[in-house]
């Protein structure tokens, strides 16, 4: 099963990796545009699910991280963000926690604050929950929610 | 400063309310036997993910959730050496008193400073949110407390070297 998945994924991979270079011009551009807003749901639109790809994961996550520290307006972007894009967030919000960098943290908690008040407790539940889109390592080993 | 604690303890109590669902479960392996599974760690299933809430790089916590049992591990802020020894002493001697918590694990998890393991039987017989309460005042009443030592050895430091000093004036 380990071996079918790895073939897909690597080709999977390489138009996943092209996609988030993609969408990474894009974010520069609606950010230089001071649209914070957009850019973050340009960012989580193409979270690629069920990928494996280590690389995927982390290219992925510059991208959101970039469109995370430019949101000034907390408020604001919750409220024009759609409530599917919630659970993603809150993912990307518990692997910005979990790098210890002290500006990504601040705006973290930040926005974590607020999204906790508007998706509630199942929000957070069903990240930890997911073993679908996050990396599960079997035997002895503590999982990381930070893989998404 | 004191918002970005405020946050911080903010962000600890949401996810302990949702990580705190917790169930009886009778250990899977050996028949009769009921122990905490996130201590064991046999079987990925009935683990959840954990969660690493940095406030920055010195502060963190660990948050690992099993289907009967919570583990959260804190590491507090030492600015400096003093506060590392006295961290250190302090907190080893809460857990070796672990038994009067109940909540409370004899040694901290490795990379952390003091763990917490909370069982499906403290849910039953305490009360969530007051659990949820212990823990976020523990870390809140800890920085003072670590301040006040400080603060105290320093005093006591300075009044015994003018003391001995004095005789040489």
């Amino acid at each position: 099963m380990a071996g079918a998945e790895g073939h897909v994924e690597a080709d999977n991979a390489e138009a996943i990796i092209t996609r988030i270079e993609h969408k990474t011009r894009k974010i520069e551009s609606l950010l230089k545009q001071y649209k914070p807003v957009e850019a973050l749901k340009t960012a989580l639109e193409g979270s690629p699910p069920m990928t494996r790809d280590e690389r995927c994961k982390s290219a992925n996550w510059i991208v959101v991280h970039r469109a995370i520290m430019a949101i000034k307006d907390v408020d604001g972007m919750l409220s024009s963000l759609d409530p599917e894009y919630y659970d993603i967030l809150m993912k990307y919000l518990y692997r910005g926690l979990s790098t210890g960098d002290r500006p990504t943290c601040d705006q973290c908690l930040r926005i974590h604050e607020k999204l906790t008040v508007r998706a509630g407790l199942g929000c957070i539940l069903r990240c930890l929950a997911d073993t679908v889109n996050t990396e599960r390592s079997t035997g002895s080993c503590a999982k990381k929610v930070g893989s998404f | 400063m004191a918002s970005t604690l405020r946050l911080y303890l903010t962000c600890i109590r949401n996810t302990l309310e949702a990580a705190m669902c917790l169930q009886n479960f009778p250990c899977q392996e050996v028949e009769r036997h009921n122990k905490p599974e996130i201590e064991m760690k046999t079987s990925p299933e009935l683990l959840l993910n954990s969660v690493l809430i940095c406030r920055n790089e010195a502060e963190k916590c660990l948050i690992e959730t099993s289907i009967n049992s919570l583990r959260i591990s804190l590491k507090v802020k030492q600015a400096d050496e003093l506060e590392n020894i006295l961290t250190k002493k302090f907190l080893r001697f809460l857990s070796m008193r672990a038994e009067a918590f109940q909540v409370l694990r004899r040694k901290p998890v490795q990379g952390y400073d003091i763990s917490f393991l909370i069982t499906n039987y403290h849910c039953e017989e305490m009360q969530k949110h007051k659990l949820i309460d212990f823990i976020v005042q523990f870390m809140e009443d800890i920085d003072k407390e670590i301040s006040e030592l400080k603060m105290s050895v320093n005093t006591r430091g300075r009044l015994v070297a003018t003391e001995f000093l004095k005789q040489f004036i």
